[in-house]
């Protein structure tokens, strides 16, 4: 048990300082965001040291932009059960790298959705009244005590599943099913109850016929599901800048008969490195004396199509330069094999365990019938020292978390769904407030077309409508197959979503108020600054978390691996 | 990999004085950041964290509390005040009755309510809300809460005053995540200051707008305290919690009126128990034409309106 603490302890450090390493892309993101963080500190201190007057709010607007942001991010989290769902449910294996990023998203939703939470409350120095067992809570009267529960129930459950699958993986080990694949299932459910719950908050109140409407829910649901994956796309589309490069294609690893004993080799000369740096520039800028000094451990291997240059697992420590052909890197996991590169000429595989003297994270086998230059570990550090090569292939050395277009494109199919019934679900509502027409109506009059001349709302909840139908018509054109065009609807969606929730949502509820008063809600430039710390502050925790979980999934950070240095930004 | 010529421990040393160059000036960022607490006048001790509820005071608790009270209250405004916490009376629920056809609209309970219970005067937290309403019509849109005439009444209208409507089937004390607010015995909703967080949720749930946030530290003025307190009613609130009308709890549990009734100059507002027979407000709803506001919301509210004819 100790050793295990001591493990895990371990695993958690080693975490920590790998956080704090990164190129200076990585720094400047992570010192902005934490600048942010700052400015939103201290509007906070501020408003606790003043009180909720710092903030645009007033007794008849009495929530504003953190609740706002709050339900939003629920949403967000609420989300990663669309990731789940497919993989777990279904099979959709090209999901499976998105999952642990979907958990980690939730995570750090329910974080943000937790700390808007706390800066609205007027006394956070009595939150613990609402601790069950040590305050006095309310349950189950108030919606607000459920939200207490599923929201804390979903961190703790999400916190457990992503520590454990990546804490297998770091150990090396395979996850146990029985271990986490309930809470999987669990999860879902429970998903889908944070925000149900979160809805229920607004829809229970009778005193607010804007809110007061069974339609919130399924509309809720609708536009997280929206939100969620679109927020997922981009964040996958980040990291995969940052790290990979590639699509693949999933196919049978060969038998083992097919190693590469009995292929034919020679020893390297300099015309062959004159022949790799055709493709290799960088190579060109490498000093005859230094090739030279590589010669002895290099030759040159050909090999036929099908056969194992390098088996997962394997403990030899050569590494292959491609001159011709193409070798499909695959890796084999949970029964599961995954191609996560293929390398042409001029690229290189194997440098992993040449370099760090771990097992090999993959097994190369030649598409083609190929030629390489195999070169033993000594030989490669040699042609390291020159640094252009050292840069080349150390940077090559990240690129393989697979993120293929085909799970982008299934994520696009789900938000594309969504959007069709969260349009659907508004034009419900818009009929039943517009039609009939009744004093019920007024909030949705004020929101769309302003009321006794006023209209604070009118442009955002325009942009919003813009948003939505322009993310809508591009994701049902065949253009958004392009990523470029699939971003640009992720981000209108995005857009869409965050403004329905808050400036059309929250804030038109409580207007006109219970006694037909029209009070206008700006948020204040503290209460803003406050709202961007948040955001600020959970785009540094996703980072961080992206920072730790994307070696572990790669293999480069595991318990046996201790080199971490070849650093891909995150985020 | 460009410094690959340095040594390692060269490299990694300038890396660690980097990186601890970087932390300490996150963490003095950090402190600058946190530079408003210093304006903070009244920080939550060790005593008030760990207040328990109203509820769950012992009775020798509570006289402490209510010397802590007195106290705070001298420190704060140099008042000798008395806070008492009046336990509600067997046999009495409480009702109001307030009769359109008189109300004048000229706002003396407004103000009556203001001074009895020690609300905030800047900004000024008022419980009662009056509407001016057109004749003709019942919708609230069309009411005017900001009339300022010359005078009052003014033709064509009639006027509403709305404040806590003490329901039956209360949304904002179903909706409190921490009971922070309940309904007494004798229908008065209260709410422990003590106990409150400040979600506001009951402000978004009332649909009588009743119920008032404290957005700042309320102030008021030294002469102009009500020194006769009670725990569940007008002592001093702390900034950030919410407050309502308690039908004056520190006069109706002693037997007298509430100030916005004993201010009324047209005798437009009648209180008294609902559980005894012979009361006025008993009789009015008996005999009168009464309605309650948002009936439709089945909130069931203790306060009636009613008409002379």
């Amino acid at each position: 048990m100790s050793a295990h603490l001591r493990d895990f302890s371990r695993f958690l450090w080693r975490s920590c300082r790998l956080a704090t390493e990164g190129d200076w892309r990585y720094y400047a993101w992570i010192g902005l965001l934490f600048l942010a963080t700052v400015l939103g500190v201290n509007a906070y201190a501020k408003q606790f040291a003043q009180g909720l007057a710092t903030s645009g709010m007033n007794d008849h607007v009495a929530w504003g932009v953190y609740i706002a942001n709050f339900t939003f991010m629920v949403g967000v989290a609420d989300a990663a059960v669309m990731l789940v769902i497919p993989v777990y449910l279904y099979k959709r294996e090209e999901l499976q790298d998105f999952v642990i990023f979907g958990i980690l998203l939730a995570v750090v939703a329910i974080l943000m959705s937790l700390a808007f939470v706390m800066v609205d409350l007027g006394r956070p120095d009595r939150f613990w009244h609402m601790i069950p067992g040590i305050g006095k809570f309310n349950f189950p009267a108030s919606l607000l005590s459920w939200d207490v529960i599923v929201l804390n129930g979903y961190l703790a459950m999400n916190i457990y599943i992503c520590g454990y699958l990546l804490y297998r993986r770091y150990r090396g080990q395979p996850p146990v099913g029985w271990h986490y694949i309930p809470w999987i299932f669990l999860s879902i459910f429970w998903a889908v109850a944070i925000h149900t719950v979160t809805a229920f908050l607004y829809v229970g109140l009778v005193g607010r016929p804007f809110w007061n409407n069974s339609i919130v829910g399924p509309r809720f649901i609708a536009s997280a599901f929206v939100s969620g994956p679109a927020i997922v796309i981009l964040a996958m589309q980040m990291v995969r800048r940052v790290t990979a490069s590639g699509s693949a294609t999933e196919r049978q690893i060969p038998n083992r008969e097919a190693h590469l004993a009995d292929h034919s080799s020679r020893p390297a000369t300099l015309e062959d490195f004159k022949a790799l740096a055709k493709f290799l520039p960088e190579l060109a800028h490498v000093p005859n004396e230094t090739l030279s000094k590589c010669l002895p451990g290099s030759a040159v291997v050909e090999a036929n199509e099908g056969e194992v240059l390098l088996w997962q697992g394997d403990t030899d420590r050569e590494a292959f330069f491609i001159l011709d052909g193409r070798v499909v890197v695959k890796r084999e996991e949970n029964q599961r094999e995954r191609v996560i590169r293929n390398v042409g000429p001029g690229e290189i595989c194997g440098e992993i365990s040449a370099l760090t003297g771990t097992a090999r994270t993959a097994t190369a086998v030649a598409e083609s019938p190929v030629k390489v230059i195999r070169m033993t570990a000594t030989a490669l550090r040699r042609l390291l020292q020159h640094p252009k090569m050292n840069q080349v292939v150390r940077t090559r050395m990240t690129e393989r978390l697979m993120i293929t277009d085909k799970a982008l494109l299934t994520l696009r199919s789900i938000v594309q769904v969504s959007i069709v019934v969260n349009v659907f679900l508004l034009m419900n509502e818009l009929f039943k407030e517009f039609y009939t027409d009744d004093l019920h109506a007024a909030s949705a009059h004020y929101l769309y077309f302003g009321l006794d001349g006023k209209t604070a709302l009118v442009p955002w909840i325009w942009t919003a409508v813009f948003c939505n139908l322009g993310a809508m018509a591009l994701l049902m054109l065949p253009v958004s197959r392009s990523l470029k065009v699939l971003d640009l609807a992720c981000v209108l969606a995005i857009v869409g979503v965050w403004i329905e929730k808050g400036m059309g949502l929250v804030v038109p509820g409580q207007i006109p108020s219970p006694l037909g008063e029209i009070v206008e809600y700006t948020p204040s430039f503290d209460e803003s600054l406050i709202c961007i710390g948040i955001w600020a502050f959970g785009l540094l925790c996703y980072t961080v978390a992206l920072r730790v979980a994307i070696p572990i999934l790669q293999g480069r950070f595991s318990a046996k691996n201790g080199d971490t240095k070849p650093i891909p930004t995150a985020g | 990999m460009s410094n690959s010529q340095e040594s390692p421990a060269r490299s990694s040393r300038r890396t660690f004085l980097a990186k601890s160059a970087a932390a300490a000036s996150g963490l003095a960022a950090m402190a600058a950041a946190l530079a408003p607490l210093r304006d903070l006048d009244d920080f939550t001790n060790v005593e008030e964290f760990l207040r328990k509820h109203y509820k769950e005071l012992t009775p020798d608790e509570l006289a402490q509390r209510l010397k802590i009270i007195e106290q705070k209250v001298k420190e704060r405004h140099d008042v000798e005040a008395e806070v008492k916490a009046l336990a509600p009376m067997d046999g009495v629920e409480f009702v109001y009755c307030l009769n359109l056809t008189r109300c004048i609209g000229c706002r003396k309970c407004v103000h009556a309510c203001v001074k009895e219970n020690n609300q905030s005067r800047s900004p000024e937290v008022q419980y009662i809300t009056v509407l001016k309403m057109p004749q003709g019509t019942f919708d609230l849109e069309k009411g005017d809460t900001e009339y300022q005439p010359a005078a009052v009444p003014e033709d064509g209208s009639f006027y509403m005053p709305v404040q806590c409507h003490q329901c039956r089937n209360a949304p904002c004390v179903q909706v409190c995540p921490v009971e922070a607010t309940w309904q007494e015995p004798d229908g008065i909703t209260v709410v422990d200051y003590d106990w409150c967080i400040g979600c506001r949720y009951c402000v978004a749930a009332c649909p009588y707008f009743a119920r008032r946030f404290n957005w700042k530290q309320p102030s008021i003025p030294k002469e102009e305290i009500n020194p006769d307190m009670s725990y569940l009613g007008n002592r001093p609130r702390p900034v950030g919690v919410v407050e309502k009308c308690h039908f004056c709890i520190q006069r109706t549990r002693t037997g007298r009126y509430p100030a916005c009734m004993e201010v009324c100059p047209t005798g437009s507002r009648k209180f008294g128990n609902i559980l005894d027979p012979e009361s006025e407000v008993s009789h009015i709803l008996r005999e009168k034409r009464v309605f309650v506001l948002k009936e439709e919301a089945g909130t069931q509210p203790r306060f009636y309106y009613y008409f002379d004819i």
